[in-house]
């Protein structure tokens, strides 16, 4: 049995701020990192590994140095890492980069179950999952919370409806979930699993080794593009409340009552 | 290969691009220089160029557009056997798109009943409504709707398709996008027709710290979700007219099994509340929510908290507010140790009152509130609480 | 009394009165100075009234060395300025810091590199320049509540996980600048003046010369926060860190930065049995690693209470779960040069768990920002969910406080100091927990009183531990000092004529004693 598990690398921390002189986007200290949600997902696979004995691939499509989060997923307890990388997969949206990521789980193979986070945090879209599992021809469910059954067959999982209602599904394999963090905690790696990520090499393929087609991959397989960007305006400015922090408290309640709160 | 062109002519390495790029790949070596290794091709360094030194290229010249009409369809998706109330806001802001376009607005309803619900979505803006009656849909599972979208996107040739970014919308649109090989846009929260005729689809980007407008020039639909409550519906035309065209369930698919749908908790949803207190990563720690707690209780209102806040498993997920969270329209909004990211912002927009409390006087919470409260948060909490004891 | 910068004490002012200690005290007036003119025009206000003065921070002190009995509070808050930078010879970069303003937001200031320029001079200018081309600089000294203020770090040498590698908050401090009682103030640079032998001469900036007859105790050979500083030959700065508030008014603080390390990982390790950690710590100590910043311990009761909490707790649910075996932990936190360096660092850490009989794979790993965090969750939870358990239990028994000891030991003397807490608690049959910075054998025992017997069983044990801790050669206070609530157990480490040698010297700069009053000297019946 193999889960693959898909990595998207994002800026990390929140170290973002207007610099109000030119009006721009400043980052700093911006170390990439793993998208939060897809720690939910290894977690989901590493449990999974112990429970059925699968073969874990944790698998990004990004620059280079993706690679070292990758190994991250190792530490935690992924098998291999597999790194889709290529200059011409850059400026993908979700529809090449689901493309791409299915060129890559064929190249590997195939997979049992291929595991997404609900979303990466850097572009809020949550769509590779339902695209993925569209390009590879798989079912798939969004907002699992919990795999509360599992074989090799299928699994009967929890996820989340509208309204926060819950639903108890079974679904054969192959299948693709994305899952919620209420998954469980993700384990941190330990000193034994970092020295054995030590070992593990990253693969690496690009376009022309996964026999990518070049008008489905990074822009220009891309139908969406972003034509303007801009910070939204101000409103009129904000009536200032001073004093100590017992006046500015005493205002808020005339403020309250005021709205008749 | 597509590229970034820097013009060495053009370009006077202030350096804007290098603080803008959100993957470290530009860098001032004399003049601007970008590591192709490492550009993701955002584009955000061409809007931060102010002499348009840095340009986007692509290899190929865009594929024809596709044949089709001028027509505007929002799925209507079901909830509790009627249609869910975004479908109603979509087809308003669907009638001014259409009217851009001259074209007609359509609705698309699946399920049980689905032809009952006509009257109320063409009286809603409806022109014509697709209906599919059929209990294969009543599972909620994605494969039969968007095996019936498919099919009708490909005879019927809509220019724009609509849903709604409720938690099947955002499941069932990337499906479909991808089966019929379109681009699509999510969480929009604002939807525009440009002068050259494409949907201009606005959205929080990049971490939620700016806007961007993004358009689908080459492929068709055009396709964008957008959260319950960014738009408002329409007022309803009792007894407005339109066509039903009756379509067939698709047959002969297998489908996850359903074993159990548990309701969920009641009254945790603060989309109605009248008084929201919320709180940001700037109240500390986990303790200091109680006393944001209280105040909303001390005004008749609910807790609201920002994306960190429930990352951290501080607050529950029904609590969030933001583009990926709820959007709320409160008549009295309390921010406490709000930042004001951009993609939180995005979920109060309706507030009517909003007081903002931050200790950075800086903070761009501030450009959203009416009254501006610099000071610690926790400070201020624990003496609005200490002045109305009762 | 009357004066424009004092307010009388209101019910508005009623978080004033007490501190992080949860001592309650009382006080008539209240003045929250805006620069040290300000603060000076007060002290000589109080003086001129006979009032004592009691200096306050941010209040987050544990010994209530900020809470007043009675006369005038005198609240820092307000001067929280960065005046001016400068780089030294070696490169390092010194701030000059006003005494209110919080650790966080000095560590944000620091981190985005953004300081109020405001007033700063050519050569403080130029210093930030050579700031903003640097590596990226912190203040190493890490106390738990971040909203700690600096002057208040300083007058109480605060300390935190980490200086097990880089030392107190004394370490840190270059300079200051000192008010006291008359009005007269005092410029002190490192280097600049020193003791001979146990006799200090110290000059004001009016040109008053005062001599000042040092106490002739011997201070512990351990990490220690409990008296005043005294050394042969020792700095003048040494005796204001750490002073509490009883000697003057600290009204700048200059402070020196270090080069943030490239990498920092942090590891908790688990073991099945507390033999076993110990044996881990004392072997991993003895690799002398210079990587190795803090060593934090958790014992079975500790990990118990989280257990607990996750399950209970709404607030804890993010908690990491512990497994039930793992009956003791030890964190460590390693700051390196590169990932290498720290691979290495880590790997013989698991190394030393081995030795100690533990095993590799029981340990959690930070080196993401997300697992940092959570960690940083799990050890503060700790002293979070005690405080929370105290807090419901005065609501029947209101007399009683947490009894958390703050004492270290030498080294030879670690496993013996756990013997004796486990042992006669045990016998005591009290609820108790034990955590703190193991690396310097410095352990916080909290004993969590169900009544008010227990509470005065807690006290009667904590007295005699202070009595074996001390003739250990260890310290009453490690870090949060003695304050009002432990001024007792000073006695017991420093002897009655230690205390009036302490009086003595206090009286050359206080001589009609009105600052600080109760603190280290009498335990304050009032609070």
């Amino acid at each position: 049995m193999r889960i693959v598990v898909c990595i998207k690398q994002v800026p990390g921390g929140s170290q973002v701020r207007m610099d109000p002189v030119t009006n721009t986007l400043v980052r700093e200290g911006a170390k990439a990192v793993t998208n939060p949600f897809d720690a939910y997902a290894i977690e989901l696979a590493v449990r999974l590994k112990a429970e059925l004995g699968a073969e874990v691939v944790a698998l990004s499509m990004g620059i280079p140095a993706t690679g070292a989060l990758l190994l991250d997923a190792a530490a935690r307890g992924a098998d291999r890492c597999v790194l889709l990388t290529d200059r011409a997969f850059a400026g993908a949206d979700t529809l090449a980069t689901s493309y791409t990521l299915a060129l890559g789980i064929r190249r590997l193979g195939g997979a049992d179950l291929v595991l997404c986070g609900r979303m990466a945090v850097d572009g809020d879209t949550a769509q590779i999952g339902p695209e993925l599992a569209e390009a590879l021809g798989l079912p798939h469910l969004t907002e699992v919370d919990a795999v509360l059954e599992a074989d090799a067959s299928g699994l009967t999982v929890q996820r989340s409806i509208e309204g926060g209602a819950k639903q108890t599904v079974r679904l054969g394999l192959p299948a693709l979930l994305c899952v919620t963090k209420e998954i469980g905690f993700p384990t941190m790696p330990s000193i034994a699993g970092v020295r054995a990520s030590r070992s593990v090499a990253v693969e690496t393929f690009d376009a022309e080794a996964l026999g990518a087609d070049p008008a489905r991959i990074g822009l220009n397989g891309s139908p969406t593009q972003v034509v303007r960007t801009f910070v939204p305006q101000r409103g009129a400015e904000a009536l200032p409340v001073e004093g100590t922090a017992g006046q500015q408290a005493a205002r808020l309640w005339e403020i309250f009552r005021e709205v008749g709160s | 290969m597509a590229g970034l062109r820097i013009s060495k002519a053009a370009c006077t390495s202030c350096g804007l691009c290098q603080s803008a790029c959100p993957a470290g790949a530009l860098y001032i070596k004399r003049k601007a220089e970008v590591d192709r290794d490492a550009c993701v091709l955002c584009g955000l360094c061409i809007e931060a160029c102010p002499m348009g030194a840095i340009t986007l290229e692509k290899e190929a010249d865009a594929p024809t557009v596709a044949e089709t009409t001028r027509d505007v369809w929002v799925f209507a998706e079901g909830l509790d056997g009627r249609p869910h109330p975004v479908a109603f806001e979509l087809l308003g802001q669907a009638r001014a798109l259409a009217a851009a376009r001259g074209g007609v607005v359509a609705a698309l309803a699946m399920g049980t009943g689905a032809e009952s619900w006509a009257p109320p979505l063409i009286e809603a803006g409806a022109d014509r409504v697709y209906a599919c009656e059929g209990d294969i849909f009543d599972s909620g599972m994605t494969e039969p709707f968007a095996a019936v979208l498919a099919n009708l996107i490909e005879t019927e040739r809509p220019e724009t398709l609509l849903f709604g970014a409720t938690v099947f919308g955002r499941s069932l649109a990337p499906r479909v996008a991808a089966r019929v090989g379109t681009g699509l846009t999510a969480d929009c929260t604002g939807l525009d027709i440009g002068a050259d005729g494409l949907l201009q689809q606005t959205r929080p980007a990049f971490g939620g710290n700016l806007m961007a407008t993004i358009i689908t020039a080459a492929r068709r639909p055009q396709m964008a979700t957008v959260r319950p409550g960014v738009f408002s519906a329409a007022p309803r035309a009792a007894g407005r007219q339109g066509e039903v065209v009756r379509v067939q369930q698709p047959t002969g698919l297998v489908l996850p099994q359903v074993l159990k749908t548990a309701p969920g908790a009641p009254g945790e949803s603060i989309a109605a509340a009248r008084v929201i207190v919320s709180a940001g990563r700037g109240i500390g720690n986990q303790k200091n929510l109680e006393l944001v707690r209280r105040l909303a209780e001390r005004l008749g209102g609910s807790m609201g908290v920002t994306r960190p806040l429930v990352d951290m498993g501080w607050a529950p997920y029904p609590c969030q507010i933001g583009q990926t969270g709820l959007a709320v329209a409160p008549d009295l909004l309390v921010c406490c140790g709000v930042s004001g990211a951009i993609q939180h912002l995005a979920g109060m927009g309706g507030a009517k009152v909003v007081v903002a409390i931050n200790s950075d006087p800086q903070a761009p919470i501030f450009g959203a509130a009416h009254y501006k409260v610099v000071g610690d948060a926790v400070e201020i909490l624990k003496q609005l609480l200490a002045q109305n004891k009762s | 009394m009357e004066h424009p910068l004092l307010q009388p004490v209101t019910a508005a002012y009623e978080e004033y009165l007490r501190d992080e200690s949860r001592a309650v005290g009382q006080a008539e007036a209240i003045a929250f100075p805006r620069d040290e003119a300000e603060v000076r025009a007060v002290l000589r206000a109080a003086a001129d009234a006979h009032m004592p003065v009691t200096l306050q921070g941010a209040r987050t002190g544990l010994a209530a060395a900020a809470v007043p009995g009675g006369g005038l509070v005198l609240n820092l808050g307000k001067l929280d300025a960065v005046k001016g930078m400068a780089q030294e010879k070696d490169g390092t970069f010194t701030l000059r810091v006003q005494p209110g303003l919080a650790l966080s937001r000095l560590r944000k200031q620091i981190a985005d590199r953004r300081f109020d320029t405001t007033g700063w001079d050519v050569a403080s200018l130029a210093a930030y320049d050579a700031f903003m081309a640097a590596e990226e600089q912190f203040l190493p000294t890490d106390p738990t509540e971040t909203s700690a203020s600096v002057g208040g770090m300083a007058a109480c040498n605060a300390s935190g996980a980490r200086s097990y590698l880089y030392g107190p908050m004394r370490r840190h401090v270059r300079g200051l600048r000192v008010l006291l009682a008359g009005g007269d103030s005092l410029t002190l640079r490192r280097g600049q003046v020193r003791a001979k032998g146990r006799h200090l001469a110290l000059v004001t900036d009016a040109g008053r010369r005062l001599d000042v007859p040092l106490p002739t105790y011997e201070m512990p050979k351990t990490k220690n926060a409990s008296g005043y500083y005294i050394a042969d030959d020792m700095d003048a700065v040494d005796l204001f860190v750490g002073s509490d508030g009883t000697l003057g008014v600290i009204t700048e603080v200059e402070l020196a930065l270090c080069p943030l390390p490239k990498v920092i990982w942090g590891a908790s390790c688990f073991f099945a049995e507390e033999a076993a950690a110990l044996d881990f710590v004392i072997g991993l100590r003895g690799q002398s690693l210079a990587q190795v910043a803090a060593m934090e311990y958790f014992d079975a009761r500790a990990l118990d209470i989280l257990r607990r909490q996750k399950r209970d707790n709404p607030a804890f649910a993010a908690l990491p779960p512990i497994a039930p075996q793992y009956s003791a932990a030890v964190y460590v936190e390693l700051h390196c040069a590169s990932e290498d360096e720290a691979a290495e660092a880590l790997f013989a850490t698991g190394t030393a768990m081995e030795a100690a009989g533990g095993r590799a794979q029981d340990s959690w790993v930070a080196r993401t920002d997300f697992d940092k965090d959570t960690l940083i969750f799990f050890r503060h939870a700790v002293p979070e969910s005690v405080n929370m358990m105290i807090d419901t239990r005065r609501k029947a028994h209101p007399g009683i406080t947490k009894l958390g000891t703050d004492m270290a030991v030498p080294g030879a003397y670690l496993k013996e100091a756990m013997a004796m807490y486990h042992g006669m608690l045990a016998e005591a049959g009290l609820e108790y927990a034990i955590w703190g910075h193991i690396g310097d054998n410095h352990l916080h025992v909290n004993i969590l009183p169900q009544s008010q017997a227990d509470y005065e069983q807690g006290k009667a044990l904590y007295a005699q531990w202070a009595q074996r801790v001390c003739a250990w050669g260890g310290s009453v206070s490690a870090e949060h000092g003695v304050g009002k609530l432990k001024a007792d157990t000073l006695r017991v480490m420093v002897g009655d004529a230690g205390v009036r040698q302490m009086a003595a010297l206090k009286a050359c700069f206080d001589p009609r004693g009105l600052l600080g009053v109760g603190t280290m000297f009498s335990p304050m019946g009032g609070i």
